[in-house]
Parts: structure tokens; sequence; C-alpha cells
């Protein structure tokens, strides 16, 4: 018999669990925003050319900070995409992996799949180490 | 099994009220002491005595520092982006409390048990990534905009690891976790459920024991991911300042600092639950044992961070890429392999 479905403990299945997480989420917005405005309210408020002024180890700032510069990792962003998408899919694998007969037939062709999924990624890793990417010299 | 708060109050409203306020203390209580320790651990390994005047050794330095920057005036500078420099704080700041609801503290305490618990922990975890990046680009600094591209590149670069090491233990649980009696009925665990990655540990042994490489990799990547030294080049303030958060002052500052201690705790929390058995351990009760192992892996991070010097930029991704990711990914194949050999 095959089981390919592990079966899984009646643990919060609705959507009951998940209304504390977003009560926590916005009482930490409600937190955050309290914590400013009582700072706001309390602090003190002067203002000025030089307060106001962006801060650059007390020089007059040179330019603006919103330019154009080369990001060094483009490629490696990609590259954590690809992975990023890969471990998406290995998180039902790794559930379901050892619930399966070792000695059903499905045992060697599912094996075979993942390893032919990681085998993709692996492949475009070593693309990308051949090319240098991960090299910053 | 623990039992969630909805279940234990049976009316959702008190129990939401409950875990919301717990929660909260718990993270408050927390970041105090945590400075208050930072400061003691670091005075303590360079032979000072560190805070002494506010309190018994200063235990309540870190209230009085939090009053004062209460105090403090809001400095916003000019040309910045409203939006996403206003927002930053709490895009950062929302996730890390959120997070913390998702652990397993002991057998019978929980504040939400949740089936994809680990998924949701790594999903709040990337919020952070968001957040420091829109204080960099909003605050139209340079330091700034420095800070949070090393940052997120950094974090992007040890996210993978940190999730295929984690995913070496969810095996494992699938594993041996097919047949466990639990209050006198036989059920498999899931992998993804942060209660049931600890029940597994209490049936069958700590996970450190059967995965040393995975718990050393997560741990690795969890210094890395919280900006920790000796990965804490985004912020490293001998050549950036403060990084992404220079042109924050008063209370946004602590804001960031608040979410910072707490990635720290729940770094710590996640990997007491993945590898060193969660609330297990005997005589006294899961709550003081879960929160005994995490302080004592705080610890460490902060005695790594006080011994070792600050990695350059390009060793820190080398190291993620050449030899982290390679290693997580074939200890994930191996873990499978050995599963089904034992198997059959």
């Amino acid at each position: 018999m095959t089981h390919l479905a592990p079966q899984l403990l009646a643990a919060d299945i609705g959507l009951a669990a998940y209304i504390t997480v977003m009560m926590l989420i916005s009482m930490a917005v409600a937190f955050a925003v309290a914590n400013i405005v009582l700072s706001l309210i309390i602090g003190p408020r002067r203002t000025g050319q030089v307060k106001a002024m962006t801060y650059e180890s007390g020089m007059e700032p040179v330019g603006t900070a919103r330019k154009r510069f080369n990001v060094r990792f483009y490629i490696i962003a990609m590259t954590f995409l690809l992975f990023d998408v890969e471990v998406i899919f290995l998180y039902p694998w790794a559930v379901t992996y050892a619930n399966i007969d070792p000695s059903s037939a499905y045992q060697p062709v599912f094996l075979g799949r993942v390893l032919f999924f990681m085998l993709t990624t692996v492949v475009a890793y070593l693309y990308g180490y051949r090319k240098g990417v991960f090299r910053f010299d | 099994m623990p039992t969630t708060l909805i279940e234990q109050f049976g009316n959702p409203a008190i129990a939401i009220a409950t875990g919301v306020g717990g929660v909260m203390t718990v993270l408050s209580l927390n970041a105090l002491f945590l400075i208050w320790l930072e400061r003691k651990v670091s005075a303590w390994i360079q032979r000072r005595m560190g805070p002494m005047e506010v309190g018994f050794h200063g235990v309540f330095q870190t209230i009085a520092d939090m009053l004062k920057l209460l105090g403090k005036q809001l400095i916003t500078p000019k040309g910045i982006d409203k939006p996403l420099y206003h927002l930053a704080p709490i895009v950062v700041f929302a996730p890390v409390v959120a997070a913390t609801s998702l652990l397993p503290f002991s057998k019978s305490v929980a504040i939400s048990n949740i089936d994809i618990g680990l998924v949701l922990i790594f999903v709040f975890g990337g919020f952070a990534v968001v957040g420091i990046f829109m204080a960099g680009w909003g605050s139209n600094n340079k330091y700034a905009l420095l800070g949070a591209m090393r940052s997120v590149a950094q974090n992007i670069s040890y996210e993978i690891p940190l999730i295929l090491s984690a995913l070496a233990v969810v095996l494992m649980v699938s594993a041996v976790g097919r047949e466990v009696p639990i209050d006198g009925e036989i059920v498999a665990l899931n992998g993804l459920n942060l209660a049931h990655i600890t029940m597994a540990q209490v049936h069958w042994t700590w996970f450190i024991l059967v995965q040393p490489v995975a718990a050393l990799i997560y741990f690795i990547s969890v210094l890395a991911e919280t900006n920790r030294a000796p990965f804490d080049i985004p912020e490293a303030e001998s050549e950036l300042v403060a990084g992404f958060h220079t042109e924050y002052s008063g209370m946004r500052f602590a804001l960031f600092f608040f979410a910072e201690f707490s990635n720290m705790f729940i770094g710590a929390m996640v990997a007491t639950v993945l590898f060193l058995g969660g609330w297990e351990g005997p005589i006294l009760p899961g709550p003081v044992w879960f929160f005994l192992k995490t302080y004592a892996l705080i610890f460490i991070m902060m005695w790594v961070r006080w011994t070792y010097p600050r990695l350059r930029f390009d060793q820190l991704m080398t190291f993620c890429w050449a030899i982290l990711i390679p290693l997580s990914i074939l200890n994930l194949l191996v873990t499978a392999l050995v599963i089904k050999v034992v198997q059959s």
C-alpha cells in the first residue's frame, strides 16, 4: 500500500489559528505607531537647515543618494530566485518523502524526479560559478 | 499536543487578547533583558564592568535608555521618500511580533499551532529584507543605501542554506514520526508543524546529534540573517556609520533595535525547536527548558560577536555561495538517501 499523503494530526486547519497572527500584526503596527506618536508629542520639535541636512559625517552632502550605481550581486539575486522557487517545491517533497513505501514501484520514480529537479538547479549554480558570479574581485 | 489558547479558554476573544498581550510582554521584556545582557557580556569579555549605576548591576539601565529615547526628537531629514521612510520601522517590526506567536513553548502552551508554522516563520523572516531596503532607499543617504544594498545581498544569500538545513530536519521528522504514540493514539507527524518537530525529538533523539552539519549551517545562517557579527557588514559602524538606519533617531531607531534583538530571539527559539528538542528536559517544566536553551544559544551568539572580527563583503558572499549552499544541498541529499536505505 502506498502512503502518498501523510496523515496529518487534526491541528488548526481552520482560519482560527491565523486570527491570532493577524491580530498580533495589527497590534504590533499599533504599538509602533503609538510609540512614534508619543515620542512626537513628548520630544522637542526644533527645525532648521542644518538639522534637516542629510548626515554625511558632518560634511555638506555631495549630490543625492539616488544615483545609479553598479549592483554587483545582480546575477546573485537571480540565482537566489531560482533557489527560492526550488525550495518552495522541496517543502512538500520533504513532508511526503519518508511516507512513501520503500518497496512500492513509486519509490524510485519519485526519488528520480526530485533528483532531476535538484540537478537543474545545480546546473544553473555551476553555470553561475563558472561565469564568476560568486567571485568578488 | 499543545492545545492552543483558543481551545484552553473556550472564548476566542479572551484567548486572542491573552495571546497578543503575552507576546508583546515577552518580547518587550526580552528586548530589555537582551540589550542589558549584550552590554554586560561585551564588558565581561573585555574585562570591564559594563552598566553598573541604574539598579543592581545596572539591570534597569535599558529602561532608563528607553525613557530617554522616548523624549528625543524624531529628526526627519530633507529629501527623504516620505512613505518609504515612515513605513520602514513598522515593516521591520510587525512581522517579528507575529513570528513569535507561532512557537510552541511547551507541551501545553502554544499561542497558535499552525500546520505550516515553519514556512510562516521563514516568510515573516523574509519581510525584514523589504523593510531594511525601504529604510535604506527612503533615507536619501549614501551610507544608508550602501548598508541596505549589502543587507539585501547578505540576507537573500543566507536564506538558502537556512531553509535547506531546516528541510533536512523536516525530512527527519517525517521519517522517524510515521507512527508516534501521543496521548494514547498513534499519529503521523507533520514536518512543517513546529510542535510536531519537537515531538519527533521527544520520541527519538535531539536532531543536533543526527544532523550536526545542518545544525551548524543553520546557526551560521541565523547569525547572518540577524546581521550579527561577524556578518554585520550592513551596519558596519567603522565604515558605514550605522548602515541602513543612519537617518533614524529616537523612537524610530528604537523600533529597529527592538526588531533586531527580537529577531535574534526568534532565530534562537527556532534553532531550539529544530535541533535542541524544544521543551524537552528532565524535572523542570517545559517552558523553563525552552527558554534556557534559547538563552544559551543567544549567549553563544553574543560570544561569537565579541570574539571574531567582521568578515569582508567578498569573503562573506563567497563563504555562503561556495561553501554553505553546496554543503547544505549535499546534506539534504545524503539525508534523503540514508532515510531510504534505513527504511528498506
